[in-house]
């Protein structure tokens, strides 16, 4: 599969990013349209512990448990779209228990469609297992295989019911936590930015390629195991890990990484958890899954509301199923996102989406850098940085992550963004760090492949250099 | 874009971070607590302040007139004592206590050198691993850190480690206690396994269930299990079953040992 690099953003301007349209819409499934006009909740869900053991257990929760109360309550309360995603867990990469979860969601969409003319889809989210130490690259991992069975996983997905594909790729974990541990933003830059960047066109022109072969949508990347780790450490205002400045400039860096996948072939829509949505959206006007204020069953974070401003699916990351007062985690979860996914589809339907999604955007603006840069005026920005050098995979993360860093500078020095001192100092640290890295890839590569030697598990040749 | 010209965003919603952060500087909030004797006080600042470039000649130096165990708990374990209550200030963040830790065990393996019998003796050893098909480990790569910094002697097994592995382990150690970590609802059911298999064995170790999908109810749901929620509650835990607190006591007195009573 060719790869075709973005070397200009989707829009004239900022103000044509917003919810429910993007510039590729894309459809699938029974009746989905993403981007089209619609914004389309999407419902995530972790089985109970213990469910993996047996093979008819496993798929009982999965479909006649999980997928069955998410589609009677969709019912209930009068969704006219659904699009849930299994996340496998690791157990899933054997036969014997994925199959039968996969095709079973797929039978069980279809039926609700036919019987209720609900649009439904199945997006499968296969795991990446591979660890830098053991190899990333087929034929490396002799302990584990794992390289050999995220191919295999992705075969299993797409030939068995998956509508659209996706995957949370682990390329440059090794020298990301060590960035987030130590406060290393060059770390960052080549871990995720650069060698992240050609794990996942390595991995994913072969997961467009097998998606082609039947006929699945190939929807997206996140940085998960990089951008989010280094979020969610940062946490809120109890929280004393990273600090806030830092983990917004390897967010705006783990954009130009995620784009990866859609400048293999695929189409769109990315995974929710990766909240560079909006900023990979600029670049591509793909449609993007979010996740923000309906997500707090999974975690907190201090822009659930500006994540909705320019999401095209809308999610709750993830719940364990249990009961709850209301019914199933499941059927509360949906409910919580189906009335936000209905504000904001009746905001488009009055003309005053534009509005709606300000209200959302201003909410957060100043709650903290992360959410600073990822409102939509910025996350253009940053965009058309990444776009302005879209060839090189080292000089569009740079400019990412220093677009970023001026952005929210700019606005502690407008008195718009408050900033901690601390916060205050770890940025203007990680600028310095970026301005004084040589200006050319081979020199690049050259100094952090010296300077990271001794990171627990790296190892260049996972990334064929 | 809408007009934001007038709004007062700390009446939508507060930035505790910024009215709350500390105004004195690290250097400032640790006058006080760096030891007295300026050779020691040396050491401490080394660590203090991670410099971990040169705290290998300053340590040198310290042990031409000092004995290597004072070296090591009044210079440089001190140092890390300042490091942890800067943190738990909000002075100091995760990166300082990395960064702190490794400038500690660099000093703390030059003494080591000058001291008899070769190797400071360690509290006790623990056992920390990510649950198996789990790769995720920050979270217990952090924790470890943060437990060899409070003296511990930790065996890192590494992530994705089955249960036949950590309980032979375990059975050939006799650590104080074992962690594990776990990210997914389907890799923590290998708890209560690893529980079992302990006891089965006659073992009756603590074992710390920990991580993003763990919760303390489900970690107490299996005997022999106890819970930590942060890497930096896992030393004040390790200290109590150290003083003689079984997984049963850990669990009732947990309020109060992650409050710091």
């Amino acid at each position: 599969m060719a790869v075709t690099r973005y070397t200009k953003v989707a829009y004239k301007d900022a103000d044509e990013l917003i919810f429910g349209r993007a510039q590729h819409p894309v459809s699938y499934g029974f009746g989905i349209k993403v981007g089209a006009g619609r914004v389309i909740p999407e419902l995530n869900y972790a089985p109970r512990p213990g469910t993996e053991r047996d093979v008819e257990k496993f798929r009982r929760e999965y479909v006649d448990y999980i997928c069955k109360d998410a589609l009677d309550r969709a019912i209930t309360a009068g969704m006219p779209d659904l699009q849930m995603e299994t996340e496998w867990v690791s157990q899933m990469n054997q036969k014997k228990l994925a199959v039968p979860v996969v095709s079973g969601q797929a039978e069980i969409c279809e039926k609700y469609h036919e019987e209720y003319g609900i649009n439904t889809a199945m997006r499968q989210t296969i795991p990446d297992q591979r660890e830098a130490d053991h190899g990333l690259r087929p034929g490396m991992d002799k302990k584990f295989s794992y390289p050999e069975k995220l191919i295999e996983c992705a075969e299993m997905a797409c030939e068995n019911g998956a509508h659209v594909f996706s995957v949370e790729s682990m390329g440059g974990k090794e020298l990301a936590d060590n960035a987030v541990t130590q406060g290393d933003i060059v770390s960052f830059l080549f871990g995720v930015g650069y060698l992240g960047s050609i794990d996942m066109t390595y991995i994913w022109q072969q997961f467009v390629d097998i998606c082609k072969k039947n006929k699945v949508t190939p929807g997206g990347d996140t940085n998960c195991s990089g951008a989010n780790t280094s979020m969610f450490m940062a946490g809120g205002f109890l929280d004393n890990d990273v600090q806030r400045t830092f983990s917004a400039i390897t967010r705006a860096i783990a954009s130009a990484r995620t784009l990866c996948a859609w400048e293999c072939g695929a189409t769109g829509p990315d995974k929710d958890c990766g909240y560079e949505g909006p900023i990979c959206k600029a670049v591509a006007g793909k449609p993007t899954a979010q996740e923000g204020k309906n997500c707090q069953c999974a975690h907190c974070d201090l822009q659930g509301n500006l994540m909705a401003s320019t999401c095209d699916l809308w999610s709750n990351e993830s719940v364990e199923y249990h009961p709850e007062f209301g019914g199933s985690s499941v059927a509360c979860w949906l409910g919580s996102l189906g009335y936000e996914v209905a504000l904001m589809n009746t905001s488009i339907q009055l003309g005053q989406d534009k509005t709606l999604r300000d209200l959302y955007m201003y909410t957060d603006r100043t709650r903290g850098p992360e959410g600073y840069i990822l409102a939509y005026d910025h996350a253009f920005m940053i965009g058309k940085a990444i776009a302005e050098h879209g060839n090189d995979l080292y000089l569009r993360s740079k400019a990412a992550g220093e677009t970023a860093a001026k952005i929210i500078l700019d606005g502690y020095n407008s008195k718009e963004l408050p900033l901690t001192k601390k916060q205050l100092e770890v940025l203007q640290e990680c600028q310095k760090q970026m301005a004084a890295l040589p200006d050319n890839e081979a020199k690049f590569v050259e100094y952090c492949t010296k300077l990271y030697k001794d990171v627990p598990a790296f190892n260049i040749k996972n990334y064929g250099l | 874009m809408l007009s934001s010209k007038g709004v007062d965003f700390s009446k939508i919603l507060r930035r505790y971070d910024v009215d709350q952060q500390v105004a004195a500087t690290p250097q400032e909030m640790a006058k006080e607590m760096l030891p007295h004797d300026p050779v020691f006080k040396k050491v401490a600042e080394e660590v203090l302040y991670m410099r971990f470039k040169t705290v290998g000649p300053v340590v040198n130096e310290a042990l031409k007139e000092k004995k290597p165990l004072d070296v090591i708990n009044e210079g440089l374990v001190a140092g890390m004592e300042i490091v942890a209550k800067l943190y738990a200030e909000h002075v100091y963040y995760l990166p300082e206590i990395m960064l702190a830790a490794k400038t500690m065990e660099i000093g703390i393996a030059l003494a080591e050198k000058k001291l008899e019998g070769g190797k400071m003796k360690a509290k006790a050893t623990v056992i920390m691993h990510a649950a198996e098909g789990d790769p995720h480990d920050i979270g217990k790569n952090i924790a470890a850190i943060m437990t060899k910094a409070a003296g511990y002697d930790v065996i890192d097994m590494g992530r994705d480690v089955p249960v036949t592995e950590v309980i032979a382990k375990t059975v050939e150690v006799k650590p104080l206690f074992v962690s594990g970590t776990a990210l997914m609802t389907t890799t923590m059911s290998a708890f209560p396994r690893i529980a079992a298999g302990f006891m089965a064995k006659g073992m009756n170790i603590p074992f710390m269930g920990c991580g993003g999908a763990v919760n303390r109810e489900y970690a107490n749901s299996y005997d022999l299990g106890i819970y930590s929620d942060k890497a930096a509650q896992t030393p004040p835990i390790a200290d109590k079953i150290l003083a003689g607190y079984d997984w049963k006591k850990v669990r009732e007195e947990w309020d109060n040992i992650v409050r710091g009573d």
